[in-house]
This record gives C-alpha cells, structure tokens and sequence, in this order.
C-alpha cells in the first residue's frame, strides 16, 4: 500500500497505470498453450486465457454456431408461455452473451492488446450507466403527459 | 507497404505550393490547421460579441424598443451557439492543434488530412448556421433549443433547421478531431514518454477529446430527432403523437454537461501549464491534477438532470442529481488547490500570461461556487431561468474558459510566431477585460436575486432593475474594449517584432525545445524523453536530485540515470537517427518524412456541407453535393495510406 | 489445427508509442463513438415503449420469423467475414474472396429484408409519423440500415481488391478495421432484434387507450 502510494505521488510517475510501451509488454502472450491437449480444452484454453494458436476457421466456425444457437433459443423462447417477469431479463442475458461472443472473437478483443478492450470497454460502460439511469429515471420518476 | 501511387484520374496534381491560398487549402500541417481554426474562431468570437453588446443594449435600459422581441430571440440564440460552438471549441481545437504533436515531441498528429477535413468541416457548418441570418429568420429557439418550443408547430421558420443541421455538421468535425487527438497521444508520444510524463494540457486535451469522441454522437442523436420531427412530421418530442418534450431535456443535457467539461478542460490545462512556468516551480500534485481531470469528466455524465431540477422529475431524482452535483465540486476543488499550490512559494513573474491565470482562478472559482448554490434543488427553483444562472455560467466560461485561452495566447504566442505579444498593451488587454468582464457579469448575480428572468428582450420601468442592466451593458463595452485592445496588440506586435528566441519564458515543456515559430518538421530531430517537464531538466540538470527519488526514497545523485520502472522501457527505445529514408517508419518518427498536402479533406468538407444544405433546402440538393463527396472519398482512399 | 495458422501474432508491431496500429485504434475509439449514438437511439425508444396513442402496435405488425431470419444472415455475414478475414491473413486469394464476396451478398439480402419489411409495415399504415412506435422503430432501423449500407459499399471495394490481388496479408489491416466495422453493425443489430422484436412484440395499446383495428 505504501508502495502503491509512493508510486503515485512520486514525481517520476510511471507506475501500473502506465500504458504499455510495445506490443512485447502485450500481456497476453501469442504462444502460451503449445500444441497438446484435446480440441476441446484447447478450445476452452483460447476462451479462458485468450491464447490465439488455435483460433483457426474451426474456432470461428464454431462462435459461429454457438450464436446461431442463442438465436434460435432466443427465438423459441418467443414462443413460450408462462416466463412471466423472467422473459425480458433471460433475452437480454442471451443478447449480451451473443454481443459478448461477437465483440471478444470475432472482433479479436481477446485475442488483441488490452488497449483496445480499454478503449471500447470505457465508452460501453459510461453508455450503459447513463441510458440505465435515464430510463430508470424516466420510469420511477416523471409520467410524462398522456 | 504500398511504396507507388494507386492510378486514379486527378484533375489537378497533388498540391505542392507552399503559399498562396491553395497552400492552406492543401494544408496537412497541424501549425497551419490550428492558425486557421485560431483566425475564424476569432472571427466568429467578434461576430458573438457584437451580438451580445446588441443584447445588452437592448437591456440597457427598461422597456426599451430597440431591437424588439424576434429580433432579440435570434440574438441570444445566435450568441449563445457562436460562443459556445464556434468560438471556445475551436479556440481549444487551435490550441490542441498547434501543441499536442510540439508537446509530445511528434511531427504532425497521427491522421494529418483527417485533421484537415476536420477544419474544413468545422468551417463549412460554421457558415452554415450563420447563413441563416441572411433569410432574415435566424435560429430563436435558444442555444439548447428546449422542445416543443424549437418544433415545426411553434417555431415554423428555417431558423432551427440551420441550426440543427449547423450543429450535426459541427458535430462531425468535433468527433473527428476528437478522434484524431487520441489516437495522436495514446500512440504519438515521443520515446519514453510515458503517460505519466505528458504535459499537463496535453492530459487536459485527451480527456477532452475522449469527452467530445463520447458527447457530440448523443447531441447528434438530439439533432437527428428534432431535424426529423420539425421536417418529416416524426412524434419524438410531439406530445400528441405519444412522445414527450422533456426528452429533448434529457437528451441535449445527456450531451450538454459534459460539453461544459469540454468547454472548460482545455483552458484548465492552458493555466496548468503558465502556473508552473511563472512559479518557476513544477505542476503541485500533477498525478492528482490529472485524476482530477479524469474524474471531473467522469462524474460530469451523472450530472445533467441538474438543469431539469424544476421540471418535476421528483424528490428522489432531484436529491441524487443535487449529490453527483455536488460531488464534482471536489475533484475542482482539487484543481484549484492544486495551482494554490504550484503557486505557493514560488518565483513568481507577474507578466501578461500569468495575470490571465491568476484571473482564471479567481473567476472560475466564484463561477463554481455559484455553482454549488444552484446543485442545490430548493435554491434552484429560486434561481432557475433568472440571471443569476447567466451570471454564472458567464463567471464559468468567460472567466474560465476564455481568460484561460487568452492566457495561452499570450503564453504561446512567441512560439507560434517567433515574437513577443506587447506587454503594456497586453497589461491593459487585461486590466480592461476584467473591468469589464465583472462590470457585466456581477450585477447579473443579484439581478437574478431579484428575480429577473433570463431570455426576456425588456423589462418593466419600475422593478430596480435599470441600474444594475446599465452597469451590465457598460461592463459589456469594456470588456468589448478589452478585446479591442488585443486585436491592436496582434497588429502593433506584429509591426515592431520583438524576436522572442526559442525559449522566451524559461519553458518547461518540450514546445519551448525547437524553433520560434517551429520548422514545418516541428523538431530536427525526435527528443528523447525521459523526465516529466523533460525540457527543464535538460536545462537545469542538478535540479533533477529534488524531485526525483530512488526505490529507497533517496534522493537520486544530480545527472545520474533513473532506474526502475522505465528502466525497462528506456532499455528498448529505438535509436533515432535523422536518416532521410527510413521506410520502415510509417509515421516521420525516424527519418523526417513528412505527410504530403491533399486537396480531398476540402473537396470531401464541401459536399458534406453541401448535404447539409440540402436538408434546409430541398432534398435534391444532395445530388449537387454527391459528386464532390464522391470525388473527395475516392481520391482520398486512392492516396497512397503512408502519406 | 496446424501451428502455422494463427491470425494475431505475426503482425509487426508498430512504431508507435503503444506499438498499436493507428488506423485499428482511431476505428475502436470510432465504435466507441458510435456505441453512445446507438445508445441514445435505443434509450429513446425504450422510454417511448407501449406509449402509441393509435395503432397499428407492435404486436399488431412485427413479422417475429421474418426477422429472425433476416438476423441469422447478418449474423452469419460476421461469420463470413471474420473468415474472410482468416484467408487474407493466410494469403489464400481464392478463398479470402469468396468470403468478403459471401459478407456483401449477405449483407445485401440483409438490406434487402428490411426494405421489404418497411414497405410492408407502410402498406399496413405504420409509417414514421402514425405513431411513437412507427417513430422511434423506423429511425433507429433506418439509421442501422444506413450503417450496413455504407458496410456493404466498403466491403464490396475489398472483395474487388481482394479479387484483384491489391489486398494481401500484409494490408490485411485494410479488411481487419473494416471488419471490426462490420461486426459492431452485426452487434448493433443483436441488441436492436431483442430489444425491438423479441420484447416489443407483444406490445399492444396503452392502458387506458382504445385499441382501433385498422382495416
């Protein structure tokens, strides 16, 4: 703690929340599984520790059908009775998995510099927070004139 | 890396010229992009001006029939959006455009034409809300334009339709820059430079930039939504057809507290930087003036129904708006004591610069704490749409925002032209702007006390009003007198010409390393950064010891090398040498490469604004403005990536 | 799975102070950007839910299989491109073509969807200016719509470079930067089909208004 506080007020500021210099400070390394294991754990090392050897067309195609699921789930879902207050919660978990699942392979952010999740993350969560609060206001607060 | 020139059918070749008017038409360069967003800010600062000595001569005295109602509308309206859109951001953008890449150490920022189109659009959506005046029905709905009151049904004019879509242009140019001034600092810095070791405003300009890049869509979104419903009859803000006025509230002050941030940022980092070089000391507490910043334009999201307490959104709302209101208080708080700080004990010159910031934070102080008082719901719906509000937020950006640019003005002015602004006449630059500035804006405090409301073109003769109103318009002819005399003062300077050198003000950041004016290549060759305030600490090495510590919280032995955290990162900067041909470097960082002149940010801007036209015209216009949008486009992506 | 395969890792890495790519920076801060746009258009439409005054509504006009369709090819043209993506890195011409091709047909029977749906929805009586509902629907798809549009033009520009040979694996930023556009318009349209369709669907008239069948 005395370090951390040290290492903020020191005059030569270039502590942990130093931008990284160069892609080799990439803190998540290329090559960090080497081939072993079955396909599924190494499917589920790329997911969990971002590791981009084996993000090959199989992978992709694979996120591909994982999202065509939660679609069609989402779509059955349509159809069925008696969800109550959970329907609209349960969609939006299922969209967000899908968003999740299109932004982190697809679009590489777990595969690339964590820069870019910074950057994209930021503008997500100040969006996110903002419009909940204005609808949330909006809905327990004013009636508008009907 | 493409090496040749895509083919593509060229009217004329790429511009070469070095002056004349095409060579600010192709221009690329940062220095000459901020001289020209510098020039017609000002230009529409005289403009903004004179519409307000309009609007106090009208108030000068009771129920005076001067200018009349309509005439006055269009003047507040007109005001407000000038000095708010035309004048304090692109007075930033010239600041942020001349010393981001001199401050970090690079050549040009990282998108050099997209820089250029930002300009060009800046200045085609200027023109087009001004050009409402010439059909005589200029916008009058306010520079926040509340609904319904800006809708087709009770504004029928063309007025609010420039100006919706003035704005959305302006919007486009703002993002752009925003964009361009990220990425330039996130990934222009010179070697070692750390974000830690960055200039203070260049810390101010990217948390503005991240607020324009973040606000300006939602204001699009607003402009989108009035333009649609004032045009092609859409309910968003149309009672009868199910939508709801006080959604245009939300959604303008979703865009319209931040933007406040926006406004005020960069003049906090313009003080940020004169402070410490007048002191002769550096910045106290940078990391928290920094984190400050941050928060500032954190917290500035949570904030903006507190220009809505009296529109009735409820007790709860009303009291958790008044908290986030008056918890960015703090992080201001911080940054006032922090420049108290810089200021303590140090070796102060009082010069021109140094008045303007000293000024700055008294202004902007009593402008905050004005603020306080309205964050608070009870004594708001006292204050509300009265003068007091128009007194503060004038004590915020006049007192703020513009006396900071004008402190960076005279700051910066030997290094932008090689020569001293005069000082004497600087001195009653200053004198007569504050005489005036409080003659005009304290009155308004206790006008407002009384209860004078806001945006009314007269007022009745026996309400005690017309001393204080006369007071206020006098003060307003001072301060217009103020700003005469710096216009004097840029021509009289420029006639005598006191070279200024180099380094005219004992400089601390890296700016004050090259030339006065800097060659068009900004530095011969990339400084090597490895202190924050490097530039002072090339100059004054035995001062390094005071500031710098070791692991052990020893003071580190004067001139030796720092180790620890950048020990690593200095360990594999790159040799920077002046070789003309260094292919591997996309940037100008090596060998001075420097990006080639384009005509295409200019063509592209004019069918843009072309398009705008044709949404306060006639939608056939667009086919007027395709061609050069196409032209611009295309010739622009056919222009080799590496320029 | 061969080792040769991998996308990220063999790009050089940039002279630039974070040694990130420039352009792939300015297009994330850009969909950041974008991000609040959407946002705004969305939370607009959310606080106007179930507040039309006249119909048709929402549960009397959206096409919930029709739709669903139309997101499973914008969902597949991500797949398709993100492929594309893959080929050119791998230097694989044929390939790498047919996929950005397979992002351009898809997206285009995308737009196609929609411009049957909005005709359809006008021929019903739903127009921007019959209700909140036909207002808020028609601009936050249209606006969408404009985006894919403009996604559809700069892809068919790469499939012909790509056609051509002018894209290869060393400008494959070119096709990355725009693919991480493309995605975003296919993330966009995610939370748009659940927020729109799936739970907007059952939306009828207000309490207290009376519901007029249209003929």
């Amino acid at each position: 703690m005395a370090n951390l506080w040290q290492k903020f007020t020191k005059y030569d500021g270039n502590g942990w929340w130093n931008l990284p210099h160069s892609a080799s400070n990439d803190p998540n390394p290329p090559h960090e599984n080497p081939i072993g294991g079955s396909w599924l754990s190494n499917i589920i090392r790329t997911v969990t520790h971002g590791g981009v050897s084996h993000a090959g067309p199989g992978f992709y195609w694979l996120v591909g059908l994982f999202l065509a699921i939660i679609t069609l789930l989402e779509v059955w879902l349509f159809g069925v009775e008696g969800l109550g207050g959970w329907y609209i919660p349960i969609l939006l978990g299922l969209s967000a998995l899908k968003f999740v699942g299109v932004v982190a392979f697809f679009m590489h952010l777990r595969f690339d510099h964590r820069m870019f999740t910074y950057v994209f993350a930021s503008s997500m969560i100040v969006g996110i927070l903002i419009f909940s609060i204005l609808l949330f206001l909006l809905e327990f607060g004013h009636q508008p004139p009907n | 890396m493409t090496t040749k020139a895509l083919t593509f059918p060229r009217l004329f070749p790429r511009p070469k010229a070095d002056t004349g008017i095409w060579s600010w038409i192709g221009t690329v360069d940062h220095k000459r992009i901020g001289t020209l967003y510098g020039i017609t800010a000002f230009i529409w600062f005289i403009v903004g001006g004179l519409e307000a000595l309009l609007i106090r001569a009208q108030l000068a005295s009771a129920e005076s029939t001067l200018i009349g109602p309509e005439a006055f509308n269009q003047l507040f309206t007109m005001h407000g959006t000038t000095m708010v859109f035309l004048v304090i951001m692109p007075l930033s953008a010239a600041f942020f455009n001349w010393l981001i890449p001199l401050q970090i150490g690079a050549r040009d920022v990282a998108f050099p034409r997209l820089n250029a189109l930002s300009f060009w659009i800046f200045l085609f959506g200027s023109l087009i809300i001004n050009a409402s005046f010439l059909t005589g029905n200029a916008p009058n709905g306010g520079w926040f334009g509340y609904a319904p009151n800006s809708g087709a049904t009770f504004n029928p004019g063309l007025g609010m339709t420039y100006w919706v879509v003035g704005l959305n242009i302006l919007g486009v140019a703002s993002i752009a820059a925003g964009l361009n001034f990220i990425v330039t600092i996130l990934n222009m810095r010179a070697p070692g430079m750390g974000m830690f070791k960055i200039p203070i405003f260049t810390w101010m300009t990217l948390i503005t930039s991240v607020l324009i890049v973040l606000a300006m869509p939602i204001l699009a979104v607003a402009g989108i939504q009035l333009q649609t419903d004032r045009v092609y009859g859409t309910h968003f803000f149309n009672s009868l057809g199910g939508g709801d006025p006080v959604m245009w509230q939300h959604i303008f002050w979703l865009f319209g507290h931040p933007e406040v941030y926006i406004l005020i940022l960069p003049a906090m980092g313009i003080v940020s930087e004169v402070l410490p070089t007048f002191a002769r000391k550096p910045l106290f507490g940078y990391p928290f003036v920094v984190l400050a910043g941050a928060a500032i334009a954190f917290m500035g999201w949570f904030v903006w129904s507190h220009h809505m307490f009296t529109v009735g959104l409820g007790p709860a709302v009303n009291t958790a708006f008044a908290v986030s209101t008056m918890l960015i208080a703090v992080p201001t708080g911080v940054k006032i004591f922090n420049w108290l700080g810089t200021l303590w004990g140090g070796n102060i010159r009082l010069n021109t610069p140094m008045l303007f910031s000293i000024s700055f934070i008294a202004m902007f102080t009593i402008g905050g704490l004005s603020g306080v008082m309205h964050a608070s719901p009870p004594t708001d719906s006292q204050q509300q749409d009265t003068y007091f509000v128009v007194a503060h937020f004038h004590y915020v950006l006049v007192g703020g925002a513009l006396l900071g640019i004008f402190s960076g003005i005279y700051f910066w002015w030997p290094k932008f032209t090689g020569y001293f602004l005069n000082e004497k006449l600087g001195i009653a630059n200053w004198a007569l702007m504050m005489i005036g500035f409080n003659f005009t804006f304290a009155p308004m405090h206790w006008l407002g006390m009384d209860g004078m409301p806001r945006r009314i073109y007269t007022y009745a003769e026996n309400m005690g009003w017309e001393g204080s109103n006369l007071a206020a318009s006098i003060g307003g002819l001072i301060l217009g007198l103020g700003i005469l005399v710096f216009i004097i003062n840029v021509f009289y300077s420029r006639m005598k010409k006191v070279m200024a050198g180099n380094d005219p003000w004992d400089g601390r950041t890296l700016e004050w390393a090259t030339t006065s004016p800097p060659p068009v290549h900004d530095f011969d060759e990339i400084p090597q950064v490895k202190y924050r305030d490097d530039f002072w600490f090339q100059k004054y090495p035995e001062t390094i010891s005071e500031y710098y510590h070791d692991e052990h919280d020893q003071a580190v032995p004067s001139g030796a090398q720092i180790d620890g955290d950048d020990a690593e990162a200095n360990a594999e900067l790159p040799v920077v040498t002046g070789s003309a041909d260094d292919h591997g470097d996309e940037h100008g960082h090596g060998g001075i490469h420097l990006p080639d002149m384009s005509y295409y940010p200019f063509i592209l801007a004019f069918g843009l604004a072309i398009f705008g036209v044709a949404f306060v015209t006639d939608g056939l216009v667009l086919f007027a403005g395709a061609p050069f949008f196409i032209w611009g486009l295309l010739g622009w992506s056919m222009e080799p990536v590496n320029d | 799975m061969t080792q040769a395969v991998t996308t990220q890792h063999h790009e050089p890495v940039e002279n630039t102070s974070t040694g990130l790519n420039s352009r792939k920076l300015l297009m994330w801060a850009f969909l950041g950007s974008d991000v609040m746009f959407f946002g705004a258009f969305i939370a607009t439409y959310l606080v106007y839910r179930g507040k039309s005054l006249v119909g048709p509504y929402p549960d009397e006009i959206l096409n919930i299989p029709v739709t669903s369709v139309s997101t499973f090819v914008l969902l597949m043209s991500s797949l398709a491109m993100v492929l594309g993506l893959h080929y050119v890195k791998e230097g694989n011409r044929g390939k790498a073509t047919l996929w950005i091709l397979m992002v351009v047909v898809l997206g285009a029977v995308f737009m196609g969807f929609q411009f049957v749906e909005f005709r359809e929805f006008a021929h019903e009586g739903l127009t921007p200016r019959t209700n909140i509902f036909g207002t808020t629907f028609f601009i936050l798809t249209g606006i969408h719509g404009a985006h894919v549009t403009i996604g559809v033009i700069w892809m068919a520009f790469l499939a012909y470079s790509s056609h051509t040979g002018k894209l290869r694996p060393d400008n494959a930023l070119d096709l990355e930067i725009a693919g991480l556009y493309w995605h975003f318009v296919d993330i966009v349209w995610i939370v748009i089909f659940t927020v729109i369709y799936l739970i907007s669907a059952t939306d009828g008239a207000p309490a207290g208004v009376e519901r007029v069948i249209h003929g």
